[in-house]
């Protein structure tokens, strides 16, 4: 797929789209089976980690996730919004880290109004890929539309999420892509229900040689077959554009 | 209640106000408490020592929090303080939970001059995917008695309560919360007696209980959030850094949390304390006074002053001086 001039206008002009049913069907099923057990496999860990209070309670990381299933790994170019990632990109998007998350319900959202990386970082653009519906009171996905630019800063300091002027939230149903330009101010809003919420967080940024770091992903080696999957994934130098 | 809604910042002539420290009495049938290695029968720690140390550094009062013991006869010595000095202290107890009569053992101590209670437990699911009802938590009736009786309630939660923490604050949003020692939540397992007989609790800073309890992503970039704490009633004392840092006085490896917790509290939700007598030996009692130099060295006079005691004084009552 390539960008169309509605999703180029969102992206230049608010820092954020989703993309509705990017995963979906048989695929959505098995990427959620693999992430539940997964999670399920790591949950002791997480739980004695919390409890001596060297992992957070308010979110459960898989550990390593790319290293268990092929599906994740298929996640960071998948069809569905890899070619944004190009073209917003400009063709040297290469993959960072991946978070597959889990966030508990509290009444606190555990991370606030925030941004990722400072304006002097190069583009840093993450996709959060929704496995379960999120609902307006589940802990939808957030964001400022325009924070992404240094002309609409500072923010005001708000004591409640829903106080943030100009936010928008994102609620969606499972599978629902969000991708969104780390520089803006974004958060995940309180989750009122008693579920937890699951998401999968792809992060990227532009190909720069302070983040070149082949050995990151160097357990892929064998299966990245393209010499664009090889960049993306940081084996390979990504040529600048000219 | 806010103090900010009754005018603001304080004066900087604000008292100055010790907001967490321990006395205690030799064990006797007057003054009887638990003993232990840490605290044996015959170690004393007398309000008169405090009293001496506050004169010589111009502290004008202190919150005396119970050691030694839940049951109400252990509070004997901190009540008999209270009485003998009116006006300088205010008192938290301890309430021994899993009883029926936690909100009557409130009351009754209530009746002494204590005006909160101290919790490190919350008593909820241990695992924070569990549903969380408030009502089945150990502690609920202390916290309704609290919202009835309008006591203070002083948290030095453990990490595995902290994610339970949020709904009972949310549940109770009229109740006053100091959390104690940096809203650093002990895990399990990391919590010792150093060689200076002080607590010592091996956390990595910032805490990463701060996900559960503070909602916001301060920490290692500060100046990317954007927020204050959610909810108004909830205070936090800049205290134990001797049992956190990693460094000797002036424990610089706090400062980047200081100013995190200034940034999102603000000085009128934040209050100093010593953590008296465990400091008296390292650093010395002195030595605390200009702590908040050393840490927050940017705070203005009116902030400064609400931390070392406006914040108190309003939040917690304290009579006029």
């Amino acid at each position: 797929m390539r960008t169309t001039p509605e999703q180029w206008k969102s992206w230049e002009e608010d820092g954020v789209l989703a993309v509705a049913d990017a995963v979906g069907g048989d695929e959505l099923e098995r990427l959620r089976a693999a992430f539940d057990s997964r999670a399920a496999e790591a949950k002791a860990d997480w739980l004695t980690g919390v409890a001596a209070g060297t992992h957070p309670a308010a979110f459960f990381d898989i550990p390593n996730a790319m290293e268990k299933g092929d599906i994740f790994v298929d996640l960071a170019d998948h069809p569905s919004y890899y070619g944004l990632l190009v073209d917003f990109s400009k063709g040297q998007v290469c993959l960072q880290f991946p978070q597959f998350r889990t966030v508990v319900p509290s009444p606190l959202s555990y991370v606030g109004w925030h941004y990722d990386v400072s304006f002097s970082n190069p583009l840093h653009m993450k996709i959060q890929l929704y496995l379960d519906d999120v609902g307006e009171d589940g802990g939808p996905f957030a964001y400022v539309p325009g924070s992404h630019r240094p002309e609409n800063h500072p923010l005001p300091q708000v004591r409640h999420q829903e106080d943030m002027p100009g936010h928008r939230t994102f609620p969606g149903s499972a599978g629902t892509a969000i991708l969104f330009n780390s520089w803006g101010m974004h958060t995940s809003m309180v989750n009122l229900t008693l579920k937890a919420r699951k998401s999968i967080i792809l992060i990227y940024e532009v190909f720069t040689e302070e983040k070149f770091d082949p050995e990151r992903y160097g357990f892929l080696a064998d299966r990245l077959e393209t010499a664009e999957k090889r960049r993306l994934f940081g084996l390979e130098r990504t040529r600048r554009a000219g | 209640m806010t103090d900010s809604a009754n005018g603001g910042e304080s004066p900087l002539t604000a008292p100055r106000i010790d907001s967490h420290v321990h006395v205690f009495s030799r064990a006797s049938s007057e003054f009887p408490r638990q003993t232990s290695d840490h605290l044996p029968a015959e170690r004393e720690e007398p309000v008169e020592k405090l009293l001496g140390e506050m004169e010589s550094n111009g502290v004008d009062q202190a919150v005396l929090v119970q050691i030694g013991g839940s049951s109400l006869q252990y509070h004997a010595y901190l009540c008999h303080c209270l009485k003998e000095h009116p006006g300088r202290f205010r008192g938290i107890g301890l309430v021994p939970t899993g009883i029926h009569s936690m909100p009557e053992h409130m009351d009754r101590l209530a009746d002494k001059g204590i005006v909160g209670f101290r919790l490190s437990s919350m008593g909820g699911p241990v695992d924070p995917l569990d549903p969380v009802d408030v009502r089945n938590c150990t502690t609920y009736p202390i916290w309704k008695r609290a919202a009835e009786r309008d006591y203070v309630l002083w948290l030095y939660p453990r990490a595995v309560d902290s994610h339970v923490v949020p709904f009972l604050l949310d549940a109770f949003p009229q109740v006053r919360v100091v959390f104690n020692h940096l809203m650093v939540c002990p895990g399990e397992g990391k919590l010792s007696i150093d060689d200076k007989g002080r607590p010592h609790v091996d956390v990595a800073m910032p805490p990463m209980t701060r996900y559960s309890t503070m909602g916001l992503k301060v920490g290692r970039l500060q100046e990317n959030t954007r927020g204050l704490h959610q909810y108004e009633n909830v205070c936090v004392h800049l205290s134990g850094q001797y049992a956190f840092s990693r460094e000797p006085w002036p424990y610089r490896d706090l400062a980047d949390w200081h100013a995190c917790l200034k940034f999102v509290f603000g000085s009128t939700r934040l209050m100093w304390a010593t953590d008296f007598p465990w400091i008296v030996e390292d650093p010395g009692y002195a030595r605390l006074i200009p702590i908040l130099d050393e840490l927050l060295p940017d705070l203005s006079g009116a902030e400064r002053a609400d931390i070392m005691g406006g914040t108190a004084s309003t939040f917690l009552r304290f009579p006029p001086l």
